[in-house]
């Protein structure tokens, strides 16, 4: 039968086609796992949680300017990341909002290399790092080397807390979503570099959750009524980094101002 | 809205700062007596001075095998609080005999030098930095210039809200130590230190940071870690030793393995600056919440959390033009 068959071209073709589904077969098969293996192996602490540890960014223009905007000198065009389009202003914190616009360039925190703040520095576009535990979760933001710790360990606002650059941020889970409250902010920091921005009234809840092992979905509700009408939302889309040797590297930048003083040198230099 | 207008420091700032650093540095040495060590060494007796410097001596910990717990992916596990037993940054070869040349006289009088504790200087044995000549005179110059700073270059960096560095860090305030896969993380007062487990080669040469870019590996009870990549801008105190971009550090923490004590035993090298390698030994004790919280040692303050047992918050800290204080970025006290 081999033999015969060997040279028939149709039950060559026959063969072959047969081989062809099967192959494609296997490979539906091997990728439908595949998927199923990412939905199902996000990567989870020891008590089940899901673990967002790893080095993130965003590649969203949100730090530019949170809200829908042309390009300009100073910025790319952005399609915005606020729920609805536009910042529910007070008429009053409108006007402030627009005389920070006008002198960006010199009244940005940023400029100055202070803690760019919550909810800013999750898409400031520097990485930051996440390491966690079960009871907490450490950020290092590259930008300032600032570090926030959100509290997963059941503990709640401090009664008697300061003001924070970062807020006083206490995490729960519902599901595979971290919820976090932050509270006691200053109001030192800015929402972005187009002068958006909160008074020390801020209050944020985020919500942290994977959209998949290699990307968060990160949301805000930010509410301040010294400044806002209504609380109001804004997402962006986190990316972990995955270059090979791809690390923090330390951006103290408020000490370019000085750090040319040091170390002393030998008096020919 | 409150906008900070940036202005570049002048001299009479600098002064200024200087001076109130100074006077910070008292408000945080506390005049009653600090919590006795978790284990005294025989020797240790409170000195002269208390507070802070709450050990003249301390025990020589060996390298060996770690017998206590591990964490889930192998390391010792040496997470939590830690703070150095000694002295803060005042002085570098002699930790508990106050700022050198300082006009001020010192609360109590200091007595012999033998009754104060070592210099972190533990080899060469003369507990001097092996400076170059032309490096000691700078030393000397810091150490006169820092009363009176008419110079950019002889105020601390740290005043400025640098990170401490290496090895200042290790003597300014508590920090906590935090382990996790591939890494161990030093979340210091003024910096933190990620150090790199896996291996992965350090970053190219002509990156120059604070705290150096650190890689490390458990060798039993002992981490070791080699530090490249260091900018030498963090001076080592108020004393005014250095090392520069050209240095190596070379770390060996060595933790006991009642895990209540480790000792930093560091080798410097810089030919560029010294004549030849030192050895730095830094000892540190662990803080728990057994212990009351310590405005210096132990930064942290109880949670607030219904449940029974004792959990610990530590507030952010961020400096930026001096406000809030030294290492704290709260802009108002606690109520």
């Amino acid at each position: 039968m081999q033999t015969s068959l060997k040279h028939a071209l149709p039950s060559d073709f026959l063969a072959l086609s047969t081989k062809l589904i099967g192959l494609a077969a296997i490979a539906a098969l091997f990728s439908f796992s595949l998927l199923s293996e990412a939905a199902e192996k996000l990567p989870r602490l020891a008590n089940g949680k899901p673990d967002f540890s790893g080095i993130w960014q965003t590649t969203s223009a949100a730090d530019y300017d949170l809200e829908p905007h042309s390009n300009r000198v100073d910025a790319p065009p952005g399609a915005g990341v606020v729920e609805g389009g536009t910042i529910p202003y007070l008429p009053k914190a409108l006007a402030q909002k627009k005389e920070n616009f006008a002198h960006r360039e010199t009244d940005d925190p940023r400029i100055k290399g202070w803690t760019l703040g919550i909810p800013r520095g999750n898409y400031y576009p520097e990485p930051f790092q996440i390491f966690q535990r079960a009871n907490d979760i450490k950020q290092v933001f590259q930008f300032g080397h600032s570090v926030r710790t959100i509290y997963t360990n059941g503990s709640l606002h401090q009664e008697d807390a300061p003001d924070y650059w970062l807020g006083d941020s206490r995490g729960k889970w519902e599901g595979d979503t971290l919820v976090v409250d932050v509270t006691n902010f200053n109001d030192r920091t800015w929402l972005d570099r187009a002068g958006n921005y909160h008074s020390d009234q801020l209050h944020v809840v985020e919500r942290w959750a994977y959209i998949d092992s290699n990307t968060i979905a990160y949301k805000a509700t930010i509410e301040d009524p010294q400044v806002y009408s209504r609380p109001w939302n804004l997402e962006v889309i986190l990316h972990r980094h995955r270059e090979k040797n791809f690390q923090l590297i330390e951006d103290y930048r408020y000490t370019l101002e000085y750090d040319q003083h040091y170390p002393p040198k030998p008096d020919s230099q | 809205m409150d906008t900070h207008k940036y202005t570049p420091l002048g001299i009479g700032v600098l002064a200024v700062m200087a001076a109130l650093f100074s006077l910070t540095s008292q408000a945080a040495d506390p005049v009653k007596p600090a919590a006795p060590a978790a284990t005294p060494a025989p020797a240790a007796q409170a000195p002269a001075g208390g507070g802070i410097a709450n050990e003249r001596a301390f025990p020589a910990i060996a390298s060996g095998k770690w017998t206590g717990k591990r964490t889930a992916d192998g390391q010792p596990d040496v997470s939590g609080h830690w703070s150095n037993t000694i002295a803060n940054h005042n002085n570098f070869t002699d930790p508990q005999g106050g700022i050198p040349n300082d006009p001020a006289p010192p609360r109590r009088p200091l007595g012999p030098r033998e009754e104060r504790a070592p210099s972190r200087v533990s080899d060469p044995v003369s507990g001097e930095v092996p400076f170059q000549p032309w490096a000691l005179a700078k030393v000397k110059e810091f150490q006169v210039g820092f009363h009176n700073p008419t110079e950019p270059r002889f105020v601390e960096p740290l005043a400025r809200c640098a990170p401490g560095g290496i090895p200042k860090s290790f003597y300014w305030h508590g920090y906590e130590i935090a382990q996790y896969p591939g890494y161990i993380v030093f979340f210091f007062n003024s910096g933190t230190r990620i150090i790199h487990l896996d291996g992965k080669p350090h970053l190219a040469e002509n990156i120059k940071l604070w705290n150096g870019d650190s890689r490390g590996h458990w060798e039993g009870n002992t981490l070791v870690v080699d530090v490249g990549n260091h900018n030498g801008k963090a001076l080592f105190g108020r004393s005014g030793e250095f090392i520069s971009e050209n240095g190596k550090i070379q770390e060996r923490y060595i933790f006991d393995n009642s895990n209540k004590r480790y000792n930093y035993v560091a080798t410097f090298t810089d030919p560029s600056v010294y004549t030849r390698p030192f050895e730095v030994t830094i000892p540190a004790r662990r803080w728990t919440a057994d212990d009351k919280p310590n405005g210096w040692h132990f930064e942290t303050e109880r949670s607030n959390h219904p449940g029974k047992e004792v959990l610990l918050d530590r507030d952010e800290r961020i400096c930026a033009e001096n406000n809030g204080g030294f290492g704290l970025g709260a802009s108002r006290g606690r109520k």
